[in-house]
Order: C-alpha cells, then structure tokens, then sequence
C-alpha cells in the first residue's frame, strides 16, 4: 500500500516535470504558433513569421519628424516612406515621387507624386499630404528638431494639382534631396497627425510596409505587414507587401542579455553587438553577424571653444597629440570598429581620405606647446598658468553607450600623462547640460546624416536659424565660407572639393579629435535572411524572411 | 545594591576581551578568527593599497587587455588592460569608506530620532515613529535608488542615499530600546530619588541601550557596502579613477562570457568582506547582549 502511494507520487510528479518541460520547449520556440505548414527546401522566401529584434535602447518618440534618436528611427523607417530614397552610391532615387524638377535658381522642386498609394488609416497620399507634412516640421508646435534642421531651407509648398507638388527654398541647397530620402523627414498620414496631435508618436500612422500595432513603454513596439504595400524603393528587392506577418522591437538594453538571447533562441536579433561578443560571435555555427559602417558624422569628441583655455588652438593642439585614438580604438572595440580621422566619416559626399593618418600620438610635442602656452607642471603633476589648475570637464552622457564613458576614463589616463587633470561627468541629462548650459570642457557625440551639410549646423557662425547650440562655440570665417557655399553649390565635384578644404580646417585648428566610425551590428539566428541596410546604415525589413 | 549590581554591569559591557572571542575551540571560533583576518587584510589594503598591490591601478597595459589570471596577474586583467588584483586592492579603499560612513550616518541621525521617540513616547513619539514607517515601506535600495538618481551620481550622494535609507532601522531599534528600558526598576529608582530626566536619559539609559546599535552598525557596514555596490552596480556610481568593488563588478558583468575573472574576484571581495563582517557582527551579540552575561 505505501509503497504504492509512494509509486503514485512519483508518478505524478514525472507527469508534472513531462508537462512542464513540453510546456517550455514551446514556449522557447517563438514563431511556433505562426509558422505555415509545409517545410520549404528551397531559398526561395517564404511569407509568415514574426520576427523579434532587440533594441538596445528605447526610442524617444515614433513621429518621425520629433525624434532625435537614431534607434527611434530604426523603428519607424517600417512605417514610413520618403519621397525620394539615397543610393549606396549617393545618388538620389524615385520613392513616393516619380520624378521631380527642380528649377533654375535651385530653389524651387516640384515632384509628381505615386497616384497608387493610401495612409494605413485609409488617408489616400497625395500632394496635400505632402504640404502638409513639411508645413508640420515647420510649425513650432510640432517642436521638431532634426527634422527642422533637416528640412532646411524649405520656406512654403504649393499644391499645383492632386499630385503635383511644388517645395520652395529660401536659398539653393543641394543636400535637400539627400535630406528628403532620411526617415526623419518620412511622410506621416496627415489625418492621424491632426486627430492624435502630441500622441502621434505613440500612434504613428505612415505609408510604409509595416504599419504599427502596439508600443508598450520599455518593453517593445509590435508592427505587422502591410498587405497592400506595393510602392518599396528600388533600394530593396522586394517592393511589394513584405514577408514577414510581424516585427516585434523588444527593448533590452542589457548588452549581454540581448545578444544572450540571440543565442538562446529568445529573439531572433538583436542590434548593436558589443565589441567583445563581435568577436565570439563570429565563431558560432547558428548565428550570423551583419555590419555595415553608418554614414554622418563619426563619433568625436568637441573641444567647448567659449571656455578658456580651450579657445587656444595651441591648447587644443596639445590635447589632441596627447590622446591616443589608436590605443583607445584598439583596446576598447578590439579591432572591430574603425579610427576616424575626420570630421565625415568615409563614404560620404567630400569624404577627405587625405587625413588619414595625418598625425600621430606625440605627448612630447604636446608638453612642448603646453610649455609654451604658459602651463608649468605643478608638484602633483598637474599643470597650473596664474595660480590656475588645467582641468578639463568632459562631459559624457549614461547610460555607457558603445563604451563611450570607458573613452573618458582612458582619456583621463593619457591626459594626465601630460598634466591636464579629466574631471569626468556622466550625466543623462546631457541635453541641458551641453545645450543649454554648455558646462563643458569636451563633449562626445556622433551623427547619423546623408550629407556633408551635416558640417553646417555645428561649425557654423550661429545664425539664428540654429536649431540647437553648437557644439565647438568657435568659429571660423574661412570655414563659414566654404559651409555656406557647400550649401548651395550644385556640381558635385566641386561640392567634395568645397567640404574637403572644410575637414582640413576644422582638423587643422584642432576643434575636435575624431574617434571611431561606428559600425551598426546585427547578430542574427541563421534562420532569419534578407536584413538589408539602407544608405545611412539603417536596417531595412522589406527583403526580411524567416527559413522555415 | 541592586543599584550597584546595575553599575557594575555597565562597565563590564564595552569591555571586548579579546580572550572571550576564544573561549573554546570550536568551529564558530575558527570563523571568527578567520572573519577578523580578512577584516584585517581589508582594513590594511584600504589603508595603504600600494603595499600589496603589484600595479598602479591605473595603469593600463593596453598590450594585455582581458589576460586570464596568471603569475603576473593574479586576478587576471580587465579590457582596458588594467590589474584586477590592483583595482580590488585599491577599491577597497572607496567601499570602505561608502560603508562607513553611510553606517555612521544612519546610527548618528536615526539613534536620537529613535531616542527621543522612546524617551519622550506621546505625540512625539507618534510624529516620528509615522514618518519613520513611510520610510520603512519603500524597501531600503529602492529607496536609496531613487535618492541617489535624485542626487545625481558622486560620492557624497552615494553615501547620503545609503544613510537615509538606513535611517529607519537605527530609529526603531533605538526607539524599542528605550521603551523597555525607561520602565526597568533602576530608572524608576532614580527617578523616585529626583534624578533630572536629561541626567536619567545619559547615565542610566543610553549606557544600557547601546550595544544592539553596535551589532547593528556592525552588521549595517557589510549591508552599506553591498547597497552601494548594488547602487554602482545599477550605474548610479561615479566614475571614478579607481572604481569601487561595486563598479568593478558593473564593468566586469559586461564581459561574463569573455572575461570571467573581471566580474568574479570584485564579487569575491564584497562576499568575503559581508561574510566576515556578520560573522563578527554576531559573536558581538553574543558577547554583548546582556541577557547572556547575566548567565555567567
């Protein structure tokens, strides 16, 4: 009797631990309940699946034209479209817009506009739509930034018919069509803009090839195929409905724990790989690893000219032949992101490849010209000019992205190497710090752009149309110059010419010490294919698909 | 008599003879003199780091980023090529001090508080002991979480979060002391012979109400340390030259799969030191707690 209950028992907990791991094996299996029957052989792409992909930060805002965060724009390029997209090779390619002339002076584009295309919400896109979007960015209401910034100098629109529309500038700019393929300047359905009004970027509505399901703060952003979709750039393969039945953006900014989960089966990708699982990552069977080098402005780290002694170029100088870029770059990212040497990174219009290695690591030379600014070495090591100690304030923003703060703390080590004290603030509030207050000695920070107009907006003569602060605070006519007729100037060739003698100079005067390209990681299950990468190093899901 | 009995016991409690610690030769005996050894090997390494670190702890051997321990490295290098062993040495120094005066903090702001409750009882005892509670219900590193976020990140703010969140601990176990104390025979005594209550409050109950604040600070120093490494564990840290064993472990996480050893002996270090510290924290009760003395 006992003996059998005992039997009963065991038997019950067996049945128990059987249901139990049943139950996990499904749940570790997340396509599982979407898959479509049938096991497909062939490479051909199959429609259905979900796919998950880990976001390593949370995005601000899904309304395109308010976001200045480039993982917010990895979300809602899904759900929206450009007028005209960029090609790898800069040129500039029809989207929502056929064609487009633009007019003799530069300053006015007239687009004719796809007839065949309608808003998720049933909005039917037509030149009106696209007035009203720019007229949005322009409206203070709306407090776009990037978007403001990129849709300079667009003044008004004028509907010529249903789907003709004419854009007029202020003055020539020849980044405008550049500017008009970012996602940030992405057409939203204007009905859904003026019903949601301040919510729209927690109900965006686009014309893209995914529309948008659900946002559930800090955890993810769920999108789903849209059927009718039929308008895909020439940038991808696919420019009908996607393949994929969903895309689920899981928000998971532990490093570890998202590319973990890459390995685990928990989602199928994750973006930005850190540098130390790059490299053992490339060594597992059932994942693969993408790369591509974004384009803009790498990651560089700007001296705040308003501030003494920085306004020195000698002082300057000195710093940027005391930090050595090549030892941070190798030590920290392991050889798995590149040095930067300019101002652009490679591959964008201007790129001067010149710069590179135009100078080199020499604490000598920068004792030397500190010596000569007038900085005598104290008894703790630490220079000091009228009684005064040389500290420099670098501000750096948390949480610790790409290893950005561990940048600070070598810094800190070189520099004193050559008797500059680093007093280093990690603040998350960098916003109002460095744009507001500039409270800082040197700043780091990257962009995402198509075009070298980039330049314009942070080392140019502050102009009232700014729409944030500089970030050098020093300026330089010759450099002004040559920005502005960067801006204008609508012979390519001429254009790399004008924006090289730009980096020269900018590199020249030490107003910055560039660090690292960044390069955009996706670690990807071997199941999933078709992630393409857009001109700027965005992902792009058209061409998406799950192998069965 | 019963007066002198009382006294005599008095002076008799903060006398820590060493020799009790080891009494009989037992398991608990060994621990405690192993808990004071590390103690000890801690306190030397807070004090004078270069001693017995091999390295600078900044130096950064930017050729030996990531090596596994070895001879040369006894806790193996971190990727940014710096000694693990050094930066345990020296972070010593930085937790120490996050613990201590964090403890000191809580005992010296929520001893009074819990003293005054219990002494004075009434309204003001009602005051404290409500707004005390308040602070009881958010849990303690939630607490000095969201003190600290407030704060923003630096040293001071690491510590006051710390302090304030333990506040509440030391004001009850004050405030339960004196209740119980202020009702024993001896008081009433005293005070039936026109003792001041000032007089009665310092020489007959505080001397009598301490020692469970030593066993809790004690014990309190190893929780300090572990909230503050949990606070720069978080990022709430500071970045500092030197990082405390918290930031240690922070960095180190990152890294589990490649480097085990950066997050491991970091870890290794807050464990032994939180280990020794109750193991000591509890032979004081023992010695301490005046119900067992009166055994002997």
């Amino acid at each position: 009797m006992r003996g059998n209950l005992y039997q009963t028992k065991y038997l019950v907990v067996f049945i128990a631990l059987v249901l139990f791991l049943s139950g996990c094996s499904q749940g570790a299996n997340p396509d599982g309940s979407t898959q479509k029957s049938g096991v497909q052989t062939t490479a051909e792409p199959t429609y259905g699946g979900e796919l998950t992909f880990a976001l390593a930060t949370s995005p601000d805002t899904l309304d395109p034209h308010r976001s200045s965060r480039a993982v917010a724009v990895r979300a809602f390029r899904t759900i929206f479209d450009s007028l005209v997209v960029q090609e790898a090779d800069n040129s500039i390619q029809p989207w929502l817009a056929t064609k487009w002339t633009v007019s003799d002076d530069g300053k006015s584009y007239t687009f004719e506009l796809r007839e065949d295309v309608t808003f998720h919400d049933g909005t039917p896109f037509n030149a009106e739509a696209v007035k009203y979007n720019f007229d949005r960015i322009l409206n203070p209401a709306t407090k776009a930034l990037n978007s403001r910034a990129l849709l300079k100098p667009y003044e008004s629109a004028e509907v010529l018919d249903e789907y003709t529309v004419k854009l007029n500038l202020s003055t020539p700019s020849s980044s405008f069509l550049s500017n008009l393929s970012q996602a940030m300047l992405g057409i939203v359905s204007p009905t859904a803009a003026e019903k949601y009004g301040d919510q729209f970027g927690k109900n965006p509505v686009g014309t893209g090839p995914f529309k948008f399901v659900s946002w559930t703060e800090n955890a993810d952003i769920k999108v789903e195929k849209n059927s009718d979709y039929n308008w895909g750039p020439s940038y991808v393969e696919n420019q009908g409905q996607p393949y994929l039945d969903k895309l689920i953006f899981k928000i998971v900014p532990e490093e570890a724990t998202r590319v973990g989960g890459v390995q685990s089966g928990q989602v199928l990708a994750a973006e930005t790989v850190p540098p130390q699982n790059i490299v053992s990552l490339e060594n597992d069977p059932n994942t693969q690893l993408l790369k591509v080098n974004t384009l803009g402005l790498p990651y560089t780290l700007f001296f705040n000219q308003r501030r003494e002694p920085w306004k020195d170029v000698n002082v300057r100088k000195a710093v940027m032949l005391a930090v050595d870029v090549e030892t941070i770059v190798k030590t920290l990212y392991m050889g798995t992101y590149e040095r930067s040497w300019s101002p652009l990174t490679p591959g964008i219009l201007g790129y001067d490849e010149t710069l590179e290695n135009s100078w080199e690591y020499d604490p000598d030379t920068a004792n030397k010209l500190l010596d000569e600014a007038g900085y005598v070495m104290g008894a703790d090591g630490i220079r000091e000019k009228d009684g005064k100690k040389l500290t420099l304030n670098y501000v750096d923003a948390s949480p610790n992205r790409e290893k950005r703060n561990d940048i600070a703390v070598i810094v800190q080590q070189q520099l004193k190497e050559v008797g500059i004290a680093v007093e280093i603030n990690v603040t998350p509030d960098f916003m109002t710090v460095i744009y507001e207050k500039s409270d800082y000695d040197l700043y780091g920070n990257s962009q995402v752009n198509s075009d070298p107009n980039a330049l314009r907006e942070i080392y140019h003569t502050p102009d009232g149309s700014r729409v944030l602060e500089s970030l050098v605070g020093g300026y330089d006519p010759k450099l002004d110059e040559l920005l502005e007729q960067g801006t204008v100037e609508s012979d390519p060739a001429k254009r790399e010419e004008i924006y090289k003698e730009a980096q020269q100079i900018i590199i020249d005067k030490a107003m910055i010490i560039p660090i690292y390209i960044f390069p955009y990681t996706v670690a990807a299950s071997n199941k999933v294919n078709g992630i393409t990468f857009d001109s700027l190093g965005y992902p792009l899901f058209n061409d998406a698909y799950i192998q069965q | 008599m019963k007066n002198v009995a009382n006294e005599s016991r008095v002076v008799q409690i903060p006398k820590l003879n060493i020799s009790k610690f080891t009494t009989r030769f037992s398991f608990s005996t060994i621990s405690v003199y192993v808990a004071l050894i590390v103690l000890l090997c801690i306190l030397v390494s807070a004090l004078f780091p270069s001693w017995l670190a091999p390295y600078a702890p900044t130096v950064m051997h930017t050729d030996r980023i990531l090596v596994a321990p070895s001879a040369k490295h006894l806790f193996g290098t971190d990727y940014f090529g710096r000694d693990v062993f050094s930066l345990v040495i020296h972070g010593s120094r930085d937790s120490l001090i996050i613990g201590v005066s964090a403890v000191l903090i809580g005992v010296v702001v929520g001893g009074p508080i819990g003293a005054l409750a219990g002494y004075i009882g009434g309204i003001v005892d009602v005051i404290f002991m409500r707004i005390i509670e308040i602070l009881m219900t958010i849990p303690g590193i939630l607490l000095a979480l969201a003190i600290a976020a407030a704060l923003g990140p630096s040293l001071i703010n690491i510590v006051l979060a710390i302090a304030i969140s333990s506040v509440p601990g030391y004001a009850r176990v004050m405030r339960g002391q004196m209740i119980s104390i202020k009702k024993r025979p001896y008081v009433a005594a005293s005070r039936s012979i026109g003792t001041s209550g000032g007089r009665i409050l310092l020489w007959h109950i505080l001397p009598n109400a301490w020692s469970p604040m030593l066993v809790m600070a004690t014990i309190g120093l190893g929780s300090a340390i572990l909230t503050g490494a949990g606070l720069s564990f978080l990022g709430l840290g500071v970045i500092k030259e030197i990082p405390d064993w918290g930031a240690l472990l922070s960095q180190g996480r990152n890294y589990l799969t490649v480097g085990w050893w950066m997050a491991t002996f970091p870890g290794l270090a807050i464990t032994a030191f939180v280990l020794a510290i109750n193991i000591v924290g509890d032979r004081l009760q023992d010695l301490l707690n005046p119900k067992m003395s009166r055994g002997r």
